[in-house]
């Protein structure tokens, strides 16, 4: 809401710029900004015409002789269709500048002198759908003579100084200006004063032709009617008129601008209606039926039966607090006239504006509550407003629908405790004087406050609120820095965080940047790689089909990120992702999240350069980097490696389980070509690591050992071996085999082709024997090497080559 | 000849033999040569037969210094050669230093994981414990104890991805409040503890929006936890992240968890206050939000809010990691464009 100035000195004194005081409102209260109108304005007076007469060579231009004040009238060649002679009008002289930046010159239109412009309200700076709308399409009259020559900014607000504040839900008691006044005045230490609003008591009478019967009293505490006979529906006052197009407000009539004008005074919604439209003189506030319609200016609304309704016969004349429809609206020639100032329940109100698409003015009010304590003096005042512009013949006493007793609030705070959760030592005299400046009342017993807080600060309640104001007034910027003093507390990651931070340093140094991805999947992509076999979970109300699900693995976004960076020639990539996956057992709501790290590589791992030559990324690459990323885990565990084409988007030859003493704990393998090509991606090979699973194996114990001292002695073996049968076995067996002083077996072999037997592959192994604690003989070697050979020959049916 | 002589010349010989030598090999000879066992030298001696025996001593002498002499100029033209021959040697293997190198790779931490982690360890170094919490909570932990209730309009504020009535997405760290305070034995001390993760909201993605992003929450409680207390975190958090000259403000706010309720400015550290775009000519940048703990959270943690107070503080690692870097599009951070990632190498 916009706070004008000139209505704010009305109030309290003011004696900053705007600037200063959107700043200082700011720190102490509510964000606001300064809002200066019509900056480049210059130029405009009120121009009386003294005559027109029809352009001689156009239909439509008229030559109009306007006073301006000056000794002679000055002549103004005018377009517009409502002008005519003895109106008050704005007039832009010779050198004016409008706020589109136009400067306007005198010159000659269609051979006809013109020394300035006649201006409409839009031109000068009142937005189009903000002016009355008798003007829309021409110049502005105003209602009454005006003195010629005198600048038309003040009449017109055209030049208001203004500061925008943006509340917090909490806020809402600055939504009108006296609540406005009361927080700048806190601000600068000013009370502010306002006057009573009284009615014409001659006029003043109790009538009975009205009744009002409120069904739901729970959600509407507070329901007053008025009633004013015999009005004349007209324009409202020019000043009424500028201040509610200053805030965004169209003036309509002498009723309805009272009503939203005391909106904008009071922050206190008034509707009124057409007395004489009402199909039966009974207002009903109650809940809709399902199916019910409520008209608005060309629409009609479908109702349901949360909705709360003003109902005439049956006939809906208002949505409660949101709108009030077409069906009894005041017009020019209303004659009598209900005027309704009501406290209607927060919740329902937003829920209705929310499900009708009616929020306006009036339901963001109510959505974060109105001052319960001015509901009566708001609607005297829109009275008393209404029989100064249209004059009633009589006015009816408050009719009540329903009336709940406004209480002021009491909070009890401690001077001690409010000083110790500031981190502040102000006296006692401090805390009353800024409590007392925010119009609080305090009862002080040493160190016991009792505050009595008005009912325009319904946001208040417990004495953390007193604090806040407390504070805030005196100053944040006078808070010291300290820090909290309590008991040493010993600070750091937990263990498994720790865990998963190695591992993705693992990576970091095996040269695989760190992605980032969305949890949230298409249906397609939790399908692809459900690896972990879980039951997919999806949200109920999703924004795209591209984020519906939750992840199940992490390998779908490192492929877009794959295909994302390729499509850009980031052709060699080595990417992983350390986050969680959710797992949901059948029949469990809620998903299990399981910390995962992954990681893709795709294109070469070493590119062709003047001193060496490229190298693709293949399956023994991407198995060092798990490899070594296990051996960081410290587990005192048995891995392997089981070859797998159980996995739709993997490659059916070129896939490995990971296993941990025989359990599952990722894969590592090449994407499925058919995948690769569907995904545009060259050949990737991922990995994926159950991080929780691998937490939880045993550590090693490690026990330091001195480096060998004795020199070890190795032997070759090269075998012709059948190609189905695996390395892993053969090494398994080797190991069986060996003796106690084998200490590594090394593949440096694997051929099959050219020389070899069909289905036949040769593999050469290297053996290292050591015994630590002795020197090694040719022959305890020799023996263990034959145990190897013979076994190799028996169990595979190897030929040793 | 006297022996005397013969020596004196095999000694002028040798060392005018050894200074003429042009290749190590010949002064390899020349040693054999001259100074073996059956080299000149040792032939002559064996005249000495023939010296008087007062004369022997001397002429032994003599023999010694010959035999020294001629070593030393070997010895010497040696050391000449070799550093001839090195000096060559290092003239080959000279290279052009600035062909590149061969890579060598590190990978890249991901600069939002940059921006936690380096605030993880501002706090740890202050005692904070880091929690981890659930992206999948109850509406009980996002809502309800964080004193927003049902019909609440906070709700509003941030929509939401629910999985069911009661199961969501959270939209906010703060969810992990409640069960830290239900967990944390305050017999033991204070609880200090920050919860960094991903949040959930239901939000069109754009330049400044996304559906999922991070947030750091801090929470303090303890029994003389006061609002000078929470603007010194704050102030030496922003130091440590924005640089020693920053200096922060608290603008009074809402939130329905704390009260008071501050937004918390750091002065720009693109300009210095003086104003300029990054700032909206402001001097001052919102950079989080933070308070006291609503004493009806902390009620509703089982904590007796007149005798504990807490205070917490959240923060969007996207929106520091933006700031600081000038990143201007929050998608970058998830499109994962290599070239945007590696140019953070080494930042934190
Ligand atoms: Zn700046």
């Amino acid at each position: 809401m916009k706070i004008s100035v000139n209505w704010l000195k009305e109030y309290i004194p003011v004696t900053h710029t705007v600037e200063e005081m959107a700043d200082k409102i700011s720190l102490t209260g509510i964000e606001s900004g300064p809002v200066s109108l019509g900056e480049k304005l210059s130029g405009l007076v009120v121009g009386h015409i003294t005559s027109v007469k029809p352009h001689p060579d156009s239909d439509h231009l008229k030559v109009c002789m306007v006073d301006v004040g000056e000794s002679e009238d000055i002549q103004i060649v005018c377009g517009a269709p409502n002008a005519a002679a003895d109106q008050y009008v704005i007039v832009a002289l010779h050198g004016a500048h409008l706020p589109d930046g136009t400067k306007i010159k005198r010159g000659k239109l269609r051979g006809q002198e013109s020394n300035g412009m006649i201006c409409g309200l839009d031109e000068v700076g009142v937005p189009e759908k903000y002016m009355p709308e008798e003007f829309e399409n021409g110049i502005y009259v105003f209602d009454e003579p005006q003195k010629p020559g005198v600048a038309v900014y003040d009449l017109l607000g055209l030049k208001d100084q203004m500061i925008d504040i943006d509340i917090t839900p909490n806020r809402a008691d600055t939504l009108g200006m006296r609540g406005a006044a009361w927080e700048i005045g806190a601000t600068y230490d000013e009370k502010p004063v306002f006057k009573k609003p009284e009615l014409d008591a001659t006029k003043v009478k109790d009538m009975n032709d009205v009744t009002v019967d409120v069904e739901e009293k729970d959600l509407v505490p507070d329901y007053l009617i008025r009633e004013l006979k015999d009005i004349t529906v007209g324009k409202s006052p020019l000043w009424m008129q500028r201040r509610l197009w200053n805030q965004d407000i169209r003036p309509v009539n002498s009723v309805i601008d009272a009503a939203n004008y005391v909106m904008i005074e009071y922050g206190q919604p008034i509707q009124a209606y057409d007395l004489d439209k009402l199909q039966d003189k009974k207002l009903v506030v109650k809940f809709a039926k399902d199916g019910d319609k409520f008209k608005i200016a060309d629409e009609e609304k479908t109702l349901t039966h949360d909705d709360l309704i003003i109902a005439s016969g049956n006939e809906i004349v208002g949505l409660a607090g949101v709108d009030n429809g077409s069906i009894a609206a005041v017009d020019e020639n209303t004659k009598n006239v209900l005027l309704e100032s009501g406290v209607f329940n927060s919740t329902s109100v937003r829920k209705t504006a929310q499900r009708h698409d009616l929020r306006g003015d009036d339901s963001t009010r109510f959505e974060k509550g109105v001052d319960n304590g001015a509901v009566d003096e708001a609607l005297v005042r829109a009275t008393q407003l209404v029989d100064e512009s249209s004059n009633a013949s009589e006015i009816s006493n408050v009719i009540t629908g329903n009336l709940t007793k406004a209480e002021p609030t009491i909070i009890k705070g401690k001077i001690s405790h409010i000083n110790h959760l500031m981190g502040l030592q102000l006296t006692t005299d401090e805390i009353v004087k800024i409590l007392d400046r925010l119009g609080f009342t305090v009862d002080v017993s040493d160190d016991d406050i009792v505050v009595t807080i008005p009912t325009r600060r319904w946001d208040m309640a417990i004495e953390a609120d007193l604090v806040e104001e407390v504070n805030r007034i005196y100053g944040y910027e006078n808070l010291p820095n300290t820090l909290p003093a309590g008991m040493e507390t010993r600070g750091g990651y937990s263990a498994k965080r720790e865990f998963s931070n190695k591992l993705r340093n693992v990576l970091l140094g095996e040269g695989l940047d760190e992605v980032i991805n969305y949890s949230l999947l298409s249906k397609q992509e939790v399908e692809d790689f459900n690896v972990i076999k879980t039951e997919y979970t999806k949200l109920l109300h999703p924004m795209t089909e591209d984020h519906e699900y939750l992840r199940n693995s992490l390998i779908p976004g490192l492929v877009r990120n794959i295909a994302y960076n390729q499509a850009r020639k980031n052709d060699d990539l080595g990417i992983f992702e350390q986050a969680r996956i959710f797992d949901r057992p059948t029949g469990q709501d809620r998903p299990n999240e399981v910390e995962y790290i992954s990681g893709a590589v795709s294109g070469n791992v070493l590119n062709a350069s003047w001193n060496t030559e490229d190298k693709a990324a293949d399956f023994y690459y991407v198995k060092g980097i798990v490899d070594e990323l296990l051996s960081f885990t410290n587990a005192d565990a048995k891995f392997e490696y089981e070859a797998t084409d159980e996995y739709d988007n993997m490659h059916p030859g070129q896939t490995a389980k990971i296993l941990a003493n025989g359990q599952v704990i990722g894969f590592v393998g090449k994407l499925h070509p058919n995948y690769q090509s569907d995904h545009s991606v060259a050949d990737t090979f991922v990995f994926e690591l159950n991080i929780d699973m691998m937490f939880d194996l045993n550590s090693k114990n490690v026990q330091a050992q001195s480096a060998p001292k004795y020199p070890s002695i190795s032997r070759d073996l090269a075998i012709l071996v059948e190609k189905d049968i695996e390395n892993g076995q053969i090494v398994t067996d080797i190991f069986e085999n060996g003796g106690k002083y084998l200490q590594d077996v090394k593949i440096f072999d694997v051929y099959q082709g050219k020389n070899i037997k069909p289905n036949h592959k040769s593999l050469g192994y290297h053996l290292e024997f050591l015994n630590p604690n002795d020197t090694l003989t040719d022959d305890e070697v020799e023996k263990a090497f034959s145990l190897v050979k013979n076994s190799l020959i028996q169990k595979f049916n190897v030929e040793i080559r | 000849m006297s022996l005397n002589d013969t020596l004196k010349n095999l000694r002028e010989n040798g060392i005018d033999e050894a200074k003429r030598a042009e290749r190590l090999q010949e002064l390899n000879d020349l040693r054999v040569n001259l100074l073996g066992k059956k080299g000149p030298i040792t032939k002559a001696l064996r005249g000495m037969k023939d010296v008087p025996a007062e004369e022997r001593p001397e002429i032994g002498t003599l023999a010694n210094n010959v035999k020294k002499d001629i070593q030393e100029a070997i010895e010497e033209k040696m050391s000449e050669l070799n550093k001839k021959l090195v000096a060559k040697k290092l003239e080959e293997e000279k290279i052009d230093v600035t062909l590149p190198a061969t890579k060598q790779t590190q990978g890249t931490r991901h600069i939002l994981n940059q921006t936690i982690e380096d605030i993880e360890q501002f706090f740890i170094g202050l005692g904070y414990e880091v929690a981890g919490g659930y992206e999948v909570e109850e509406d009980h932990y996002n809502f309800e104890r964080l004193n927003i209730p049902k019909d609440h309009p906070a709700r509003d504020m941030q929509d939401t991805f629910y999985l069911s009535d009661e199961l969501l997405m959270r939209t906010q760290t703060s969810a992990q409040e409640g069960r830290d305070m239900e967990a944390h034995d305050f017999s033991k001390g204070p609880l200090k503890m920050i919860s960094p993760g991903v949040v959930y909201r239901r939000d069109d993605d754009d330049a400044t929006h996304s559906h999922q992003f991070h947030q750091i929450e801090g929470l303090v409680v303890d029994k003389n936890i006061s609002m000078a207390d929470l603007k010194g975190t704050l102030d030496a958090l922003c130091r440590h992240v924005f640089g020693p000259d920053r200096e922060i403000r608290f603008r009074p706010s809402y939130f329905p968890f704390t009260e008071p309720s501050v937004e918390v400015d750091v002065s720009c550290f693109n300009c210095g206050g003086e104003g300029c775009r990054i700032c909206k000519y402001t001097g001052w940048i919102e950079v989080l939000g933070a308070g006291l703990t609503h004493p009806n959270v902390l009620k509703m943690s089982g904590i007796d809010p007149n005798e504990y107070s807490g205070m917490a503080f959240g923060l969007g690692p996207e929106r520091f990691a933006m700031l600081k870097y000038g990143v201007t599009d929050i998608r970058d951070f998830y499109l994962n464009d290599v070239r945007f990632l590696e140019q953070f190498k080494g930042v934190n």
